[in-house]
């Protein structure tokens, strides 16, 4: 451990326990492990080596405030030779997460702002409202049977016939009680979507940068039945996702995953990973990225078993949507691939990401080339952006729209005509 | 706690003596009698020159602009739960919550009064230190962007907001301070808000 003389004084002040009492007493000889000795903060900087120990980098500001489309520069976008894009909605603070309702409405999850938006398309233009708001970090949205689910830190709603009641929005089903997710802030937002079983699955990430956590609660992806039972967990040593979806006709569960700050400028990468089989470790804690050992709580052997990356997306890329491409409008190279929005980092001296990439499979089907397909958010010259690409979501028609929650706006992309 | 307190007091300062406020704040802007007033709602409890006086109430004088704008938005929205601030600045839009975030970001910022307790000082700074605060809130704590600056702010809401931090009560607008705070003790919460309340307010740079 660093900073010795600060952990020695504070020696047995326990902290960085799982700090739900039940669970604690359940995992206590795990718990023994990592109870002493540990500085204020240990998650936040456990892992900083000497030389990032003054280090200014930080997350960069949200932008809360509606930004004008005059101000969204989207002829800076670059797209592969035939394809288009153009400002599809805008005037939406921190839009993130989307998901389409049967009767066409796109709905559009938030953090920081604390709202939930429905865009409708009129024809020539969109209009939004808000469908529910002040809440805290509704990112998570999904549809199923004419409802809308929505998952907030740590709060789970059903919005029932939503699509026919935009204009007077009735008050949710409250369904927290059900799905019983741990009361964590941090990592605690949410991504929804539904499998092709039936079933919505839910990620619990870790409630740290870096820490140990009871695989059972924390770090894991969940599948429940829509009304919260029956409990699953999917996928384990998950330290953060907020994108995932199915391969058509497999089935299979595709998923991004943020792995952890400060261990340094250029990794660990973050990660696309494949769930073969139902519980698989995908490392967290103690195996980072294409199978580093961690150089603090991991040891010889701690990547045994670990299911590796399917592709690894970069240092600090903060992958995040991911869908295949189900659509038939784009080249037949794109049709079953995959794309992913990278927002972009904040935790290495040197931007990186800002974009949405195309994830195409390798033969087996087990491994993905990661190649750019939507770039011009970064201005490498002057290691800025201005504007960070959240998710994607693939219309009947075969277009592509893009979230970015830096300018409240969706893109749409289209090839041909 | 105090932050109950104060959130009475303040109320019953709003309310009697709303007039007299609206005369006495700091800088009234020319020409804008509708943005002044609101200003001088926000220094009835925040103090005139931004700096508050009132207990549990934050000083916002010197505050980073991006960080008062997103705040702001926060109680507009009923993200950040507060039954003096939203009724408030509900309504405001943008632009209004623009300005005012523009008017106490330019206010120098004051140094705390109160005698320090040499060793919680002490303390205080070893906790910083090892927690990293000044990665983020900058080594001298004068934040920037939407990171609050701590240098000079007042103990008692640094106590509270820390100890939210710390129960999980308040989780926004990041939730990396709930990571951080986690398990962190009544007594470090308390030698960190004293340390860093009597820091020196830097001279602004945002």
């Amino acid at each position: 451990m660093k900073n010795t003389d600060t952990n020695q004084r504070l020696e047995g002040i326990p902290r960085r326990a799982l700090h739900r009492p039940g669970i604690a007493a359940a995992v206590a000889g795990l718990a023994l492990v990592f109870l002493t000795g540990e500085a204020l903060a240990q998650g936040w900087a456990q892992g900083r080596p000497p030389e990032l120990a003054d280090s200014p980098l930080a997350p960069h500001a949200g932008r809360l405030t509606v930004t004008p489309p005059d101000q969204i520069p989207v002829d800076r976008i670059q797209v592969p030779p035939g394809f288009k894009v153009e400002l599809w909605a805008h005037g939406m603070p921190g839009a993130r997460m989307m998901t389409r309702g049967d009767k066409g409405t796109i709905f559009v999850g938030t953090r920081q702002i604390g709202r939930v938006y429905a865009v409708t398309d009129t024809g020539s233009t969109r209009e939004h409202s808000i469908v529910t708001e002040g809440h805290t970090q509704p990112n998570g949205v999904a549809f199923r049977d004419g409802s809308l689910y929505v998952g907030a830190i740590n709060k789970i709603m059903r919005f029932d016939g939503i699509e026919d009641q935009l204009d007077q929005v009735p008050a949710p089903v409250e369904m927290t009680k059900e799905f019983d997710l741990p009361s964590d802030g941090h990592h605690g937002w949410k991504f929804l979507a539904f499998g092709p079983d039936g079933k919505l699955y839910v990620p619990v990430g870790a409630p740290c940068n870096k820490c140990e956590v009871h695989p059972d609660v924390h770090a894991n992806i969940r599948r429940y039945n829509p009304d919260g039972s029956g409990m699953e967990i999917v996928a384990r040593g998950v330290r953060n996702t907020v994108g995932f979806d199915f391969q058509p006709g497999t089935g299979t569960l595709w998923f991004t995953d943020n792995d952890p700050d400060w261990l340094s400028e250029h990794g660990p990468q973050c990660e696309l990973n494949r769930v073969s089989q139902v519980g698989q470790n995908f490392g967290f804690p103690y195996c980072h990225g294409h199978g580093i050992i961690d150089p603090e709580i991991g040891k010889p052997g701690s990547c045994d078993g670990v299911e590796l990356p399917a592709a690894l997306m970069g240092p600090h890329s903060a992958p995040l949507g991911m869908r295949f491409y189900t659509g038939q409008m784009f080249p037949k190279e794109f049709q079953g691939a995959m794309f992913i929005a990278r927002r972009g980092s904040w935790n290495r001296t040197v931007n990186f990401g800002f974009d949405v990439v195309l994830g195409q499979l390798s033969s087996d089907g087990k491994r993905a080339a990661i190649s750019p397909f939507m770039t011009g958010f970064l201005d490498t010259a002057n290691n800025s952006f201005w504007g960070r690409p959240v998710d994607v979501l693939v219309m009947p028609d075969g277009a592509l729209l893009v979230s970015d929650d830096h300018n409240g706006a969706i893109y749409r992309i289209t090839y041909g005509g | 706690m105090g932050d109950r307190t104060a959130v009475r007091r303040c109320a019953l300062i709003f309310a009697g003596i709303g007039a007299v406020c609206a005369a006495s704040a700091a800088e009234p802007i020319p020409g804008d009698a509708e943005l002044a007033a609101k200003i001088a709602a926000c220094t009835s409890c925040h103090g005139a020159d931004g700096n508050s006086t009132s207990e549990g109430i934050p000083s916002l004088a010197g505050q980073p602009e991006t960080l008062l704008v997103n705040q702001l938005i926060l109680f507009r929205e009923g993200v950040r739960r507060s039954e003096l601030m939203r009724p408030l600045v509900r309504g405001f839009d943008d632009g209004t919550i623009i300005a005012i975030a523009r008017h106490f970001a330019a206010l120098p910022p004051k140094s705390v009064d109160g005698a320090a307790d040499p060793a919680l000082v002490e303390r205080g700074r070893e906790l910083a230190k090892a927690g990293h605060c000044g990665t983020c809130h900058l080594p001298d704590f004068s934040g920037r962007a939407q990171i609050p600056r701590l240098a000079g702010q007042r103990e008692d809401y640094l106590v509270a907001t820390l100890t939210g931090y710390r129960n999980d009560v308040r989780t926004r607008p990041d939730t990396s301070m709930n990571d951080i705070m986690r398990g962190a003790s009544d007594e470090e919460i308390r030698a960190l808000a004293h340390f860093l309340a009597r820091q020196a307010p830097p001279a602004m740079t945002h």
